[in-house]
């Protein structure tokens, strides 16, 4: 990961759209706003406001980092087309970040649980440690009950739902940023397989 | 002029590079139909997770396959609807990104203009027109006066007529995708049985086949129940002369009330050999066109066809605020 260079943040896996335009690893400028389904119609008009205030055209971005969710389904899948495409048009690096590590970074708390609702009681959930600007993590991206999920939890932490990212922190942390080896193969990390999938599994079990 | 076109309505990550609305250098067409086999039909969940994957390779395919480059293309065309949102959504997106990336103009196509300007990619087209759109997800008559106006003139009620063909297969056990199946054994079997012609004579041009998928269930239902034999290649018969009545004799009907000069037949179901035999048979007065096969399941090189002539007639680009819609009006495309 080089901090000397022009990156493009994208996350489009919550209902929060996130974009951000960073030069030698600091954050020039930002997108985020609560999107109402509609991350489609806005990402890539808002990909190009961010780039034209700074004078950056999309063919000067030379690495990307793409949140992958776990998310919504639908919107992680347009960040990730979108960033796909980049990094093959232009050959450019891509970095895939956790949506939950991303949303970590908004915290200055020593324990943070960034956590996105996934209905029925669970929800998408991690929990980092914070020592200065390095975030570490203790338990892995997961998708569980809320309250088994908490109630293992005895000390004070922050949890991260809507404050904004600041991506400045992945570079100073291990083991977050992960590059792509392989554009064609990246893929959104939605932590469950489909219902047909499991209701086939099931099937073929019996 | 070169036009990319890129599709993703449903379960087929396409994309083409046509000159001219016509002349086609790539047609690149990544078929999920193994991945949904298992399903017995398209699971849009499954079909979405596929087109992110699929994406990039797609493109990278048509590229090389037409020997240009991104910085060649003066148009991209994109199917805006209708079809699974979730499917659409990964084509639009990236076509936006890629108009974005080289600064080439950008314009939305509807599905069923990709359909009918699939036939003009094989002979110019010749106005007034009438089309017969027949797939798993439409049943429509659309009449054309020139390029890019359409009036739909007739649609199906309740079922289109390739997701009857697929209940059918389903029900007498054959394997997805059915149409093709359900065409195959209907030219080893008799039509031993006597299926209903819904609305064929009704005074409007629509369909409607959800009476005849049921007779056609309730009928093997009940010779299940009594023990007796199924003749599968028989049921598929009788089921295909009923289907290809009804569109035969509605499509002459229009014929005749509009004073065409000729008639395209698009869409998946225009791959059925029983229509094409029995459409060419019937109507005999004027041209009758069917798209070569690969032209007729769903692909990019027809979105890329619409798009130019939307471009040329409507002198039409859309913004990067671009989205998808699972349902979209073929009638207000033209306007």
């Amino acid at each position: 990961m080089r901090k000397s260079s022009k990156t493009l943040v994208i996350d489009t896996a919550t209902d929060y759209l996130y974009l951000a335009y960073l030069e030698d690893g600091i954050v020039k400028d930002d997108v985020h706003e609560p999107g109402k389904n509609d991350h489609s119609v806005k990402v890539v008009p808002k990909i190009k406001v961010i780039l034209d205030k700074n004078k950056c055209a999309l063919t000067d971005i030379n690495q990307v980092i793409i949140g992958i969710g776990p998310g919504s389904y639908t919107g992680v899948r347009i960040g990730v087309s979108i960033a796909k495409m980049i990094g093959y048009m232009n050959d450019v690096d891509v970095y895939r970040v956790s949506t939950l590590a991303l949303m970590a970074t908004a915290s200055k708390a020593e324990y943070i649980v960034p956590f996105i609702d996934a209905r029925r009681g669970n929800a998408y959930m991690a929990l980092y440690k914070q020592s200065g600007d390095t975030l570490s993590v203790i338990k892995e991206d997961r998708i569980e009950n809320i309250d088994a999920f908490f109630s293992r939890i005895t000390f004070m932490y922050d949890k991260v739902m809507t404050q904004k990212p600041n991506p400045e922190k992945l570079f100073n942390s291990e083991g977050l940023l992960t590059k792509v080896d392989d554009i064609h193969a990246l893929a959104p990390n939605y932590m469950q397989i489909t219902e047909a999938e499991r209701n086939l599994r099931k099937k073929h079990a019996n | 002029m070169l036009v990319m076109g890129v599709e993703s309505s449903c379960d087929e990550t396409a994309v083409s590079i046509l000159r001219d609305g016509k002349d086609v250098l790539a047609n690149t067409v990544l078929s999920q139909i193994d991945i949904h086999k298992a399903y017995g039909g398209v699971v849009p969940e499954i079909a979405s997770r596929e087109h992110v994957k699929g994406v990039t390779m797609v493109f990278d395919t048509a590229l090389k396959e037409g020997g240009v480059s991104f910085e060649d293309i003066d148009l991209i065309a994109v199917t805006e609807g209708p079809g699974l949102i979730g499917s659409l959504l990964i084509g639009i997106n990236a076509a936006k990104i890629v108009s974005l990336n080289y600064d080439i103009p950008l314009v939305g196509v509807h599905h069923i203009a990709g359909h009918i300007y699939a036939n003009n990619i094989e002979h110019d087209l010749e106005f007034p027109l009438l089309a017969l759109i027949v797939s798993g997800g439409h049943t429509e008559l659309v009449l054309m006066r020139e390029h890019y106006r359409f009036e739909k003139i007739g649609e199906t009620q309740d079922d289109a007529v390739g997701e009857a063909y697929d209940k059918i297969a389903r029900v007498l056990g054959l394997s997805y995708p059915g149409g093709p199946e359900v065409d195959k054994r209907s030219r080893e079997g008799e039509e031993l049985y006597e299926f209903p012609r819904p609305m064929i004579d009704t005074d409007d041009y629509d369909f409607s086949f959800s009476g005849l998928k049921s007779h056609v269930i309730n009928l093997h239902h009940n010779m299940l129940q009594r023990g007796e034999t199924i003749n599968v290649n028989a049921f598929c018969r009788s089921f295909q002369e009923a289907v290809t009545d009804v569109l035969v004799e509605k499509t002459k009907k229009a014929i005749d009330a509009y004073s065409v000069k000729g008639l395209i037949v698009a869409g998946g179901v225009a791959a059925n050999s029983g229509l094409r035999k029995k459409m060419k048979a019937n109507v005999t007065d004027i041209p009758v066109y069917f798209p070569s096969l690969r032209f007729c399941t769903d692909n990019a090189a027809m979105i890329a066809a619409a798009g130019y002539f939307k471009h040329q007639t409507l002198k039409h680009t859309d913004h990067y605020d671009l989205n998808g819609h699972s349902r979209l009006d073929l009638a207000k495309e033209g306007l």
